[in-house]
């Protein structure tokens, strides 16, 4: 531009006189500052409020669009998906039993504390996944069922559950933080178990620690995505603390993307850790695990365990847990026989 | 309809139940005639009975270790649920209107919040502690867990109705508190007065052999 | 049928901000709720503009559009309201909004928002034409008495317009014309006044 007027401003340097006052057009320019194309010249407002001074906030078209055509249907495919691709993998594979079978000679997994933390962390999220897509979902699916006056109960009692609940989880995750880091923290073997597929493709089982690397992943995926989850849902949660629309936007997508790919994962977890795995869920509700079991899934671990002689007979398992020695456990021996 | 049952006759015929049968629990329990104690007085029964409702609120040193979980988590639930029973606003104005005729000062809003999220965390760790700790899982009975999912729900209906802004939600809050109430006086729920005379008996019963615990 | 728009004439509009206070007035709107205001531009410099700013009632509106429980909806003449009854006040309306216009009753930290209340081009709400509750829930119900909104009506330089579109439009078209070749006239850009 400058450069394009100044031989025009040299040639006519003499022969012009100076130019009066030079100002923009009030009527356009207005409009123009209205709609703050460039983000800038924000007005004032004797109305006191956060973002008071703006008069169209072009970004919230985005964020709404965004949110009504990819957001709620790429997310609810992504739920739907999830639950498809576990059911299809149960019948092709089935529940995955341990190598010859269970010994009912057990080794301690888990404390109680340890295991307090994970169903906590566990209620709290699926009590938050739940109620956030009751509010994600709720329209296009709930609403013609139920009918707008019954549907608005469930949502207000969502948004409010959600509400209360969400700290909670940031406590919760703390509390996993914390207890749960030292023994996921990357180590030397994992790459192995990541090119064998984690034992999920093929059949042979991939080498493990404590936990395998796939464990460790979803670990370090729920404590940092749920951070951020956490954290936005905070900055959404406290609409005083004085933050604009466009920080809430952007909260927003940051959190329902964070907690789609955190749900959708936790599905396979879920499943993992229950029917997919026989003897896996055993380590999270009474904190002993199978000596088979460690060793066929976490075999660095199952030798630790074997060196360190941590584990104990059928009888002395049944006793930690209260039962008589011997009465359902035996059982167990005898079938895997 | 059934608006009129909740707000009126059933919550009478709740809170008769509730007054009715804590008295009489209470009653039976503070009467009951008891063996006299034949054994030679080696110390004071009242104040050692004094002595050991209050302390008892806090665990011995040699277990605290063993129950961390039940004791920062029942005391987080135990505050909590006080807090937000008496001391919130909905609550305080509730009282006021319907039974006192009086109110106080109903804590902040975000106070209020604060101490139902802490009261949410501590039952749900306590009761999750329950169900993984194969001792405490042995001597639960169906009545505690009763006791804990019938308060959970009363806590998550109330927790529900925070918008303050539909009939419908309030009314579910105020029917689960009414089943709650008439629970109450036949379950675990009563230790909520009972622990005083209990632990009377107990710190009387060791006071008078002597014993200091 | 009527279509009904607000129109806010920048050219007129003194920033006396007596619709803010009218309409805080008229409909007893709760502290902290403003269903009006007025935005000022380079306040205090050259080219100095106000514009009177509440919801724009459009016609494809935004916030119906993401409101989870789909309580927004379109009267015959083209004013959106919405249903106090459904509102969860989630307050995605908000975030949608490019004016800024719904609004919610808040007070301290940790306080979820309240119910949204906005401007309602004093037409009510879905209950019945002026009953208490309506009053209560949504203010005046100014339009089934025949009035048009109080901001509008009672705008002193007259820069404020509220009504069938098609008439502000005529009233604002005449405007311009009386106006004739002013050289504040839209489009006109980099005016080089006096030389």
């Amino acid at each position: 531009m400058c450069l394009a007027l100044l031989p025009f401003q040299v040639f006519s340097q003499d022969k012009k006189p100076e130019p009066g006052v030079f100002m923009k057009d009030p009527g356009s320019e207005l409009w123009r500052q209205v709609r703050q194309r460039d983000m800038e010249g924000v007005g004032i407002s004797q109305v006191r409020g956060v973002d008071s001074g703006v008069l169209i906030n072009a970004r919230g078209d985005q964020w709404a669009r965004f949110r009504m055509t990819q957001l709620s249907t790429y997310g609810g495919f992504a739920i739907a998906g999830i639950f498809a691709i576990v059911i299809l993998f149960y019948v092709v594979r089935g529940s995955v039993p341990v190598e010859g079978g269970l010994s009912g000679r057990m080794v301690k997994r888990f404390t109680d504390y340890e295991r307090v933390v994970h169903w906590t962390l566990a209620i709290v999220f699926l009590f938050l996944a739940i109620t956030g897509l009751i509010l994600l979902l709720g329209r296009p699916v709930l609403l013609p069922l139920f009918g707008k006056e019954v549907f608005s109960l469930m949502a207000s009692a969502s948004k409010e559950g959600h509400n209360l609940f969400g700290p909670l989880f940031l406590v919760s995750l703390i509390m996993m933080l914390i207890s749960f880091v030292r023994r996921n923290i990357y180590e030397k073997g994992d790459m192995t178990w990541l090119l064998k597929g984690g034992g999920l493709i093929g059949d042979g089982h991939a080498s493990g620690g404590f936990f395998n690397m796939g464990e460790k992943t979803w670990y370090w995926m729920v404590i940092l995505i749920g951070l951020v989850i956490a954290v936005s849902g905070l900055i959404l949660v406290s609409p005083s603390l004085g933050q604009g629309r466009v920080i809430m936007e952007l909260s927003h997508i940051v959190h329902s993307i964070g907690a789609l790919v955190l749900m959708t994962v936790s599905v396979g977890h879920m499943y993992l850790g229950s029917i997919g795995s026989e003897g896996a869920l055993e380590g999270m509700k009474t904190g002993y695990v199978d000596i088979n079991w460690a060793d066929a899934h976490h075999d660095r671990w199952g030798k630790v365990c074997h060196e360190q002689d941590l584990i104990i007979s059928a009888e002395e398992y049944a006793r930690s847990q209260g039962q008589k020695p011997g009465a359902d456990k035996m059982e167990t021996a005898e079938q895997s026989k | 309809m059934i608006e009129n049952l909740i707000d009126g006759p059933l919550w009478y015929f709740s809170l008769a139940v509730f007054v009715i049968g804590v008295v009489w629990r209470l009653g039976s329990i503070i009467f009951a005639s008891r063996k006299q104690d034949l054994s030679v007085a080696r110390g004071a029964a009242g104040p050692a009975a004094i002595k050991t409702v209050f302390s008892r609120f806090v665990p011995h040193k040699e277990i605290v270790s063993q129950i961390t979980v039940p004791f920062v988590a029942g005391y987080m639930f135990h505050l909590g649920l006080f807090a937000l029973l008496f001391f919130a606003a909905p609550h305080v104005a509730f009282l006021e209107e319907n039974l006192l005729g009086f109110g106080w000062t109903p804590m902040p809003h975000w106070a209020f919040i604060v101490a139902s999220q802490l009261a949410f965390l501590g039952l749900i760790m306590l009761w999750v502690r329950r169900m993984v700790n194969p001792v405490s899982r042995l001597i639960s009975t169906w009545d505690d867990h009763v006791a804990a999912i019938l308060t959970f729900v009363v806590m998550l209906t109330g927790c529900f109705a925070l918008l303050e802004g539909s009939t419908g939600l309030r009314l579910l809050h105020r029917f689960s508190v009414e089943l709650w109430l008439i629970y109450f006086p036949f379950s675990a729920l009563m230790h909520t007065f009972t622990f005083i005379p209990s632990r009377a008996f107990t710190g009387a019963w060791f006071g008078r052999r002597g014993i200091d615990a | 049928m009527a279509r009904m728009k607000f129109f806010c004439d920048a050219e007129r509009c003194i920033e006396c901000n007596a619709c803010v206070t009218a309409c805080k007035n008229e409909h007893e709107v709760p502290w902290g709720v403003n269903r009006r205001r007025v935005v000022t531009i380079k306040d205090g410099e050259q080219g100095e503009r106000s514009l009177s700013v509440a919801c724009m009632h459009c016609s494809d509106a935004p916030c119906a559009t993401v409101c989870p429980v789909d309580c927004f909806y379109t009267t015959g003449d083209g004013i959106v309201l919405h249903d106090k009854d459904i509102c969860i006040g989630c307050g995605y309306c908000f975030y949608a909004c490019p004016f800024g216009a719904p609004q919610f009753p808040e007070d301290a930290a940790f306080a979820s928002r309240g119910k949204m209340d906005k401007c309602t081009f004093c037409a009510g709400g879905p209950e019945d034409d002026h009953t208490s509750d309506e009053y209560k829930k949504y203010g005046r119900n100014r339009l089934s008495e025949g009035k048009l909104p109080l901001c509008a009506e009672m705008c002193a330089t007259k820069a404020l317009l509220a009504g069938d579109a098609d008439v502000v439009a005529d009233i604002y078209r005449k405007r311009i014309i009386n106006r004739g070749s002013s050289a504040f006239n839209w489009g006109v850009n980099d005016l080089n006044l006096g030389g």
